[in-house]
């Protein structure tokens, strides 16, 4: 399983081991991890699971579809241009080492 | 039927009384009976928080398939009652009409508008029933631009949606209620099969025209916008005349709102988690479980009471009162899990950036009729049945 690494708002750092497969917004709730939310579950509805990823670093992310990019739009905390729903973030091999931001608020 | 080996404390609920108000029995529920067995109405009642969470995060212990629903015999098969990659696809199809970008780019500016004629018509009276002049037809014209159902007065949508869902909690099988539901329905139809083929532009972003554009079946295409239309004239009619008299009721609150504009969405969303306009929504159990020390049989049914989880001691502080300046937190008022409210992000446009903060601009000194107090009811759904004002003119 690919460890993946959360930083809080706070500056708090949580590894975890994510499920292949699974999301970067489950791998954060299964793990409690304070900052993330996912109030639909994961179908892309509540933009309550935004994170910041260095798109760059980490070339194996999938790009934002126009989906994402509209419920984007409705993030609690600023939107960046390293802005990401975490639902929309499915775990692979390549993910390894991932290093996955949070914002100040979700709601 | 709950298993025979457990005992269950079985509740006998008076409706009647839970219509006034369902919160002293929510409270007692939660501390005594969380997963309480009401054979009257052949349903479990859920009343905590954390166990509904539970429930919608399980989709796959817990359905929304249920053909044996009123809802499913009054509006179809819709979206809301289907589980998984059936309820997924036509879901995506209908997202870009619902999405915050469209609630922002497309729907903003014509809820400026209705809103905007709104007050023009009312303003020089001095006096008002805002849930009557204001609340529902804001909301039913909304919904006319929104579903894409722009050859229907308002007035239809609005009585449609009322009698739709008083048919869905027909559960004594009055004849005249199930006959109203069934006028809402037929009316629905055609009212979409005369706009279904329209032609259209690329910037029709209606729900009819992405449901064309999907390719979704006829049947699915009643069904949804039915449910849609069900949630979308009450639930922000009952928001938006909600929030107006929350924050009459809190002049602290309303001064507090009226100097800093980020409040009117902490306004909305602390409304909607004190009285939830949808109290209650339905599961049915698929596999063997256990939920909150009772075990569960397949075809249990469940009433999830987010009205009373809302309320849940464990989750808010002083959870009776309507606070803006709580913590923010998050609530169940748009359910949570694949079903979470498609709505949310025009009903959030189209109460706490419009309707409410232009209604509070235009009209001085804006009170409560003293002479005629506001009243509230339900449960299922719950909201104020009136709410007569007056200003200065």
């Amino acid at each position: 399983m690919p460890k993946i690494t959360f930083i809080t708002h706070s500056g708090e750092h949580r590894a975890v081991d994510a499920a292949l497969g699974t999301s970067v917004m489950h791998a954060a709730v299964d793990n409690d991890v304070p900052g993330m939310v996912g109030e639909c579950g994961g179908s892309a509805m509540c933009a309550t699971c935004h994170c910041f990823v260095d798109a760059q670093a980490f070339p194996a992310l999938p790009p934002v579809d126009e989906n994402e990019d509209a419920m984007l739009e409705g993030t609690a905390s600023e939107r960046t241009a390293e802005s990401r729903l975490g639902c929309q973030l499915i775990i692979t091999e390549d993910l390894e080492g991932l290093i996955v931001q949070l914002p100040d608020n979700q709601i | 039927m709950p298993a025979e080996a457990q005992e269950l404390t079985a509740e006998t609920v008076d409706f009647e009384e839970m219509w006034r108000d369902p919160y002293p029995l929510f409270k007692r529920l939660r501390a005594n009976n969380p997963v309480a067995w009401v054979p009257q109405a052949n349903h479990f009642m859920v009343t905590r928080f954390d166990d509904i969470v539970h429930v919608e995060r399980n989709q796959d212990i817990f359905r929304s398939l249920e053909p044996r629903s009123l809802v499913h015999k009054v509006m179809g098969h819709s979206f809301m009652r289907k589980d998984g990659d059936a309820h997924l696809a036509e879901r995506t199809i209908v997202s870009p009409s619902f999405s915050p970008a469209a609630a922002k780019k497309i729907w903003a500016e014509k809820f400026r508008l209705i809103a905007t004629d709104l007050l023009d018509q009312i303003e020089g009276k001095g006096k008002a029933d805002l849930f009557v002049d204001y609340a529902t037809p804001m909301a039913a014209r909304c919904l006319c631009e929104v579903t894409g159902l722009t050859n229907v007065d308002w007035r239809d949508i609005a009585r449609w949606s009322q009698a739709m869902m008083d048919a869905v909690q027909n559960y004594a099988g009055d004849a005249e209620i199930a006959r109203l539901g069934r006028e809402a329905s037929d009316g629905i139809d055609a009212a979409i099969d005369e706009m279904i083929g329209a032609r259209r532009t690329d910037e029709d972003k209606s729900l009819l025209a992405m449901m064309a554009a999907g390719g979704m079946p006829l049947d699915s295409v009643r069904a949804n916008l039915k449910v849609i239309i069900g949630g979308g004239q009450n639930e922000p009619r009952d928001a938006n005349a909600g929030l107006i008299w929350a924050l009459l009721s809190n002049p602290d609150q309303l001064a507090a709102v009226r100097a800093d504009d980020a409040l009117w969405m902490r306004g909305f969303e602390e409304y909607v988690r004190w009285i939830s306009p949808i109290g209650m929504y339905p599961r049915t159990v698929d596999k063997p479980t256990e939920l909150g020390g009772v075990m569960l049989q397949p075809d249990d049914r469940l009433f999830l009471l987010v009205g009373s989880a809302n309320r849940d001691e464990a989750k808010f502080e002083q959870a009776d009162r309507f606070d803006l300046h709580r913590e923010k937190k998050q609530h169940l008022a748009f359910g949570s899990g694949p079903h979470f409210c498609a709505g949310a992000w025009v009903a959030r446009m189209q109460v706490a950036n419009i309707a409410v903060p232009m209604l509070f601009a235009r009209l001085k000194g804006l009170a409560l009729d003293e002479d005629d107090p506001v009243r509230c009811g339900g449960w299922a759904f719950r909201g104020v049945l009136n709410l007569p004002v007056r200003w200065d003119k």
